[in-house]
């Protein structure tokens, strides 16, 4: 058994910094009488996509549309079933736990609830520093002014250094997790649902702290979330994700401007308006999100949609790009006598 | 003892603890405001449980055409560290058929306003300790031995008219009574037994005899209270999962609520009524849905249940707290257009409590905007969200990206919420707001009228300048 030690990629884009290609994650979801699995649930099912260096990614869906599977595979939190995720070059899939540990300063996460993901027993100053001492970022000496450096980066003052998590509210605890978070100078980070658990008010001052930190610090993001709004407002990119495989990724402007997939426009017309005069025709869509055990055949949208036709429900639709890097996976944009044209854009807000 | 209102005992009570300057109560704090909590308490409590004469808690409404009046609520909560004014003096009103919204972040008191209007405020530290809650209903009459009086069916002639009988009153239709083989009954004598035939109300449940009236939901002791509570109130809860109880199937729970507050219903009754809400909800196959326990249903469909279970009783009133919080954004456009429909269905009023500026502007008709326990901005939905007055309205509009909106940074209001145990003398809002001026150093700012339908508490409204800083 030799141990592979190369993990680097020949034909990977340096304007990238995370390409993810074919990634899988399959759960087992039943066995049978002797033991063997007999049925998967399908959590992330071929996605493929890549982050250039310095934008932020969105990822929108419902829930259980596997949206966080796909971010902690990414990071190598949870093995992957099967495809490639390549960070800077290096195929980071392949690597055993012992080969990933100086890979973990440079990908981070934030996760969604701040009141279960920081440990209660710890003071603040020891949850930020304890991956910079793990990972020997800065001398021993030097550590405390470090981590209030960190601190006062992200708007917590000095002498929360040494208070206990129970001490604050809500967005001051998403602010620890960022710190601790940026502590160990990522390169890359996944923002997991940061902002759904924060008053909208708070949901403001979180959004513009990542903002400013990714001017400061030149990072890219991957930000997971189900409210479109927030996406729109924080990404330059956007990936729709249905039952654990990509429908439609755009930029941010194509996305939002132009959606094309059916299921891209039913959840941009479901996002609540705040003004009373704005009245259009929603695209209500019928029924729950179906089970990811057991997913439709052929595309796995069409028990929902409103356009299906005959192949919808025969032939997996593959993600293509139709002009302005606007990938989407819909059999109605398949042959070239369909265009775009025939779309009527009722979704324009 | 109780010459003394309870406002003024709480002022007293807890007069010589003074943790203004420090975060922490020295341990004599802490046995004045535990000896001042279990005195207050104990007094409100009892009072709870007293048997009290209809006539204390009947009053009349200011406006006929509301269906809840609140009347300087006060419902605080008697903490360790201290009094919580979770709602501090709001009074605002719910006009039949229509939906009123409040707004506000979490822990500004909006659950804990529609908790009281259900008497279910976690008791004993939660009380309501002034004020008034005026609820106008159609309840039962009852008669002298506590029974709600029924209606009858009369002879009617040709024209539908009842016929009357020597005296002037109309003849009660009556069928003779049935054993089990189908037998007229007959008494000693042999004459055949016969009983008043019960009128039917539109739902085919017995009807009784009702009677406009107008309950202080305030004062209303927690017997009376029940017979309220449920039947002519609905609350929808933000966590369907946890507020459906997993041991019990949908159709048992659903029951349960017609044969408690329906005279006369049956459990065939009670079932058919619970598919039919079902149906009304808009899950098409109710009997199978009826059978299954709540964990076998998705979150959307669990909601749908519990609005089903709301609307059984025909309420008057629907409380939804936060009902779609916990869903996706395409489940929660469902929920919504369901709402819609069914406050058309039965032309109830929707008390809708929500941190979602989106949903309220889509829904409400009225906004009430809550901050710290207190309303800063109550008003019609166009005044709210076109000429919004108070700073915290305009600052919480302006914080919420919208979509196909393009801003490069978000506002966002600065700061946090003040500490509830130890609030301020001044407006609540002085220190995150940004347009503060002089005035604003004064006490806190009265509600004033800027319009018939338009209340703003904000010393800029009353006509202080930015310039007078």
């Amino acid at each position: 058994m030799s141990k592979q030690t190369d993990f680097t990629v020949s034909d990977f884009d340096p304007v990238n910094i995370l390409e993810v290609r074919h990634l899988k994650k399959y759960f087992p979801a039943g066995r049978n009488f002797f033991g063997k699995t007999n049925a998967w649930l399908k959590a992330v099912d071929d996605v493929s996509f890549c982050i250039p260096r310095g934008s932020t990614l969105g990822i929108v869906g419902e829930s259980g549309c596997g949206k966080t599977t796909l971010g902690r595979t990414v990071l190598q939190l949870q093995p992957a079933t099967d495809g490639q995720v390549i960070f800077d070059g290096v195929e980071i899939s392949k690597m055993n736990k012992r080969q990933l540990r100086p890979m973990r300063t440079q990908t981070q996460i934030i996760f969604q609830d701040p009141y279960s993901s920081l440990p209660p027993r710890s003071p603040v100053g020891d949850i930020i520093g304890e991956a910079v001492k793990v990972h020997n970022i800065v001398p021993k000496s030097d550590l405390k002014d470090y981590v209030v450096d960190v601190m006062r980066k992200c708007g917590l003052q000095d002498f929360y250094y040494e208070r206990y998590p129970h001490e604050f509210s809500g967005g001051q605890r998403q602010r620890i997790c960022i710190a601790r978070a940026l502590a160990v100078q990522p390169k890359f980070v996944v923002c997991d649902e940061p902002v759904s658990a924060l008053d909208v008010s708070i949901q403001a001052q979180i959004v513009n702290l990542l903002k400013t930190l990714q001017n400061q610090d030149n990072l890219t993001y991957m930000f997971i979330s189900h409210d479109l709004s927030v996406v729109e407002h924080i990404s330059t990119h956007v990936g729709v994700m249905y039952l654990g495989s990509m429908m439609e990724t755009a930029s941010k402007e194509e996305l939002f401007g132009n959606p094309l997939h059916p299921y891209t426009k039913a959840l941009l017309s479901a996002v609540p308006v705040p003004d009373p005069h704005y009245h259009v025709k929603r695209i209500i869509l019928e029924g729950d999100i179906p089970s990811p055990v057991n997913p439709p055949k052929g595309c796995k949208f069409h028990t929902r949609c409103k356009q299906c036709m005959d192949v919808c429900s025969q032939v997996v639709p593959q993600l293509k790009d139709v002009g302005n890097g606007h990938c989407v996976a819909c059999h109605l944009y398949d042959s070239p006598d369909v265009e775009t044209s025939q779309q009527p854009s009722d979704t324009t807000l | 003892m109780n010459d003394k209102t309870v406002l003024q005992q709480i002022e007293e009570g807890y007069k010589d603890v003074g943790h203004k300057d420090s975060h922490y109560i020295s341990a004599k704090e802490g046995r004045i405001i535990a000896r001042a909590n279990s005195r207050i308490v104990s007094r409100l409590e009892k009072n709870k449980k007293r048997k009290a004469d209809e006539s204390e808690y009947v009053t009349e409404m200011r406006d006929p055409n509301n269906i809840v009046e609140f009347d300087d609520l006060h419902t605080y909560f008697f903490t360790d560290s201290g009094v919580v004014k979770s709602v501090d003096g709001v009074s605002f009103e719910i006009p039949q058929g229509s939906v009123v919204g409040v707004v506000g972040e979490s822990g500004c008191g909006k659950s804990v306003t529609s908790l009281s209007l259900m008497q279910l405020v976690q008791a004993p530290q939660g009380q309501i300790v002034a004020g008034s809650i005026r609820f106008r209903t159609e309840d039962f009459l009852y008669g002298e031995d506590g029974k709600p009086i029924p209606l009858y069916e009369y002879v009617r002639d040709e024209d539908g008219n009842p016929m009357l009988d020597e005296q002037g009153n109309p003849t009660v239709l009556t069928r003779p009574v049935l054993d089990k083989k189908g037998n007229p009954k007959r008494d000693k004598n042999g004459d055949p037994i016969v009983e008043k035939v019960q009128a039917t109300d539109a739902d085919g449940f017995p009807a009784f005899r009702r009677v406009s009236k107008t309950y202080d939901v305030a004062k209303m002791p927690a017997s009376q209270m029940r017979k309220i509570r449920g039947k002519e109130i609905a609350m929808i809860f933000q966590e369907p999962m946890t507020s459906l109880n997993p041991v019990f199937t949908v159709g048992n729970q659903m029951d349960e609520v017609v044969l408690l507050h329906v005279p006369g219903a049956t459990r065939e009754s009670a079932k058919a009524r619970s598919i039919e809400m079902l149906r009304l909800v808009g899950i098409a196959e109710g009997e199978l849905v009826y059978k299954k326990y709540p964990h076998e249903l998705s979150g959307g469909m669990r909601q749908r249940v519990m609005i089903a279970m709301a609307l059984s009783c025909n309420p008057r009133l629907i409380i939804a707290d936060e009902p779609t919080t916990a869903l996706d954004v395409t489940i929660q456009a469902q929920i919504l257009e369901l709402l819609k429909s069914v406050r058309e269905k039965i032309n109830g009023s929707i008390m809708l409590i929500t941190h979602d500026l989106g949903v309220i502007a889509g829904m409400a008709d009225y906004v009430v905007v809550m901050y710290a326990g207190r309303i800063v901005e109550k008003g019609t939905v166009e005044d709210i969200f076109d000429r919004p007055l108070h700073p915290y309205t305009v600052g919480l509009q302006k914080s919420k990206p919208v979509v196909n909106q393009k801003t490069d940074w978000l506002y966002s209001i600065p700061g946090q919420v003040p500490n509830p145990i130890d609030m301020p003398d001044y407006c609540y809002f002085k220190d995150r707001c940004q347009s503060c001026v002089a005035a604003c150093n004064g006490e806190y700012p009265p509600l004033v009228k800027v319009s018939d339908t338009h209340y703003v508490a904000c010393y800029l409204a009353n006509g202080a300048k930015e310039s007078d800083k």
